[in-house]
């Protein structure tokens, strides 16, 4: 079952690292099974920065929740 | 200037330890037995080894002892003479023929099957090897190091490894610590790794966002110096913007970093009611976030105005009225105790 909550507590092992460096990830909704963040800072205009946490949230989403659909970064 | 391929770097205690020891066996000729996990440069550090021994003009011969079938180690060690196997079309020397004068490292010793184990013990006691196949007796001049992941005494327990040959290869014994164990050689490690790759694709080393360090620094890094190391080559291929911020490091290193305590210093909570006033309690507050940014920023004020949304210069105003001018400035890495003796590649 994908919850806000549950996408939450995903995001919110990474979100100390990303405020530390000036910028955050924000969760923007859930709908179904997927979810859309936000991410902002410095990071947020890197394309490489984009693939690198969009497939492994993605992937730690999934692993938290075996039936999560997909990740947007809005 | 560039840095080396091997380098062999800690300023941490335990690294310490290991120079000394390299240093104070320079002049031996006796076997050393290297133990570390994967990863933990037993091959860079049996070359530093040699490289501070009187053998450094001869040459360094490394050989993994897990990359061999039974049948083909004694072939691989000792050589072998024409006609000794079907396929063995010439004669052929062997490991410890090819580093004569010189040393021979034999990585994963514990690997050795039983039966090349007996084989080994004798070329240590005599100094004389016999080509598979051939009759006569080679003397080799060569000095033996061996490395293993794995506890041997316990293997000797276990009887998978024979006592004797562990006794013969325990002469000088050395334990190269785990990457968690010496967190604070990360950070010069990774500066060591990131200018390497940089300058590999003609640019200058990059500058390291504090978050990274601390993310970097909590992270166990199981595959230890080797994990660390392909991590600053992946950022290296990656990274567009010129700088290592959070978004260059892989989530899973992340994620993992973020269950030690304290991966990054948290904003404290405001304080516990008391008799003081709003004012004096909202400048404690102040004084902590500053000191929290400050310090997550290693000091770097203008990164920790950014983090507070402030501009720099308020930043410097809030410092005066909260009296925290003698707050840390940047911890600067001094380099010169921070590398050993390193190896040319």
């Amino acid at each position: 079952m994908v919850t806000k909550e549950r996408v939450e507590a995903v995001l919110g092992r990474v979100r100390p690292f990303l405020l530390a460096d000036g910028g955050d990830i924000e969760l923007v909704d859930v709908e179904g099974a997927s979810a859309t963040v936000r991410l902002s800072g410095a990071c947020a205009g890197c394309p490489t920065a984009h693939i690198t946490l969009h497939l492994g949230i993605e992937a730690a989403l999934r692993d938290a929740m075996p039936d999560f659909g997909t990740l947007r970064v809005g | 200037m560039p840095v080396p391929d091997r380098l062999v770097i800690g300023r941490s205690d335990k690294m310490r330890a290991v120079f000394e020891f390299v240093d104070v066996i320079a002049r031996s000729e006796s076997t050393v037995l290297i133990t570390g996990e994967s990863g933990t440069g037993k091959e860079v550090i049996a070359g530093l080894i040699h490289q501070t021994s009187r053998r450094r003009g001869a040459p360094f011969v490394p050989v993994s002892c897990a990359l061999f079938s039974e049948t083909l180690i004694e072939s691989e060690l000792f050589g072998h003479e024409r006609g000794a196997f079907t396929g063995a079309i010439k004669d052929r020397p062997g490991r410890f023929e090819l580093a004569q004068g010189g040393t021979i490292f034999l990585d994963d010793v514990d690997d050795v099957p039983l039966g090349m184990q007996v084989k080994l013990l004798r070329v240590l006691q005599n100094r004389t090897i016999e080509r598979l196949g051939g009759t006569r007796l080679i003397p080799v001049n060569v000095r033996v190091l061996a490395g293993t992941k794995r506890d041997l005494r316990q293997l000797v327990a276990e009887g998978k490894f024979r006592e004797d040959l562990y006794y013969r290869l325990n002469v000088l014994p050395l334990t190269l610590p785990p990457l968690r164990d010496r967190p604070e050689d990360i950070p010069v490690l990774m500066e060591a790794f990131l200018g390497r790759f940089f300058s590999r694709r003609g640019d200058p080393p990059p500058p390291i966002s504090a978050a990274v360090v601390r993310a970097f620094t909590a992270y166990p890094w199981p595959g230890n110096v080797r994990e660390l190391e392909n991590a600053c080559e992946r950022i290296a291929q990656m990274n567009t913007c010129g700088t290592i911020r959070i978004g260059c490091a892989a989530v899973n290193i992340l994620l993992r970093a973020s269950e030690e305590p304290h991966p990054v210093p948290q904003p404290p909570a405001s304080a516990e009611s008391s008799e003081r006033s709003l004012d004096d309690r909202l400048r404690e507050f102040e004084s902590s976030l500053i000191r929290w940014a400050l310090d997550a920023s290693h000091g770097n004020k203008s990164k920790a105005a950014a983090m507070l949304k402030i501009k720099r210069s308020t930043l410097g105003d809030r410092i005066r009225h909260c009296g925290l001018e003698s707050a840390p400035e940047s911890r600067e890495v001094t380099d010169r105790d921070a590398v050993g003796p390193w190896l040319a590649s």
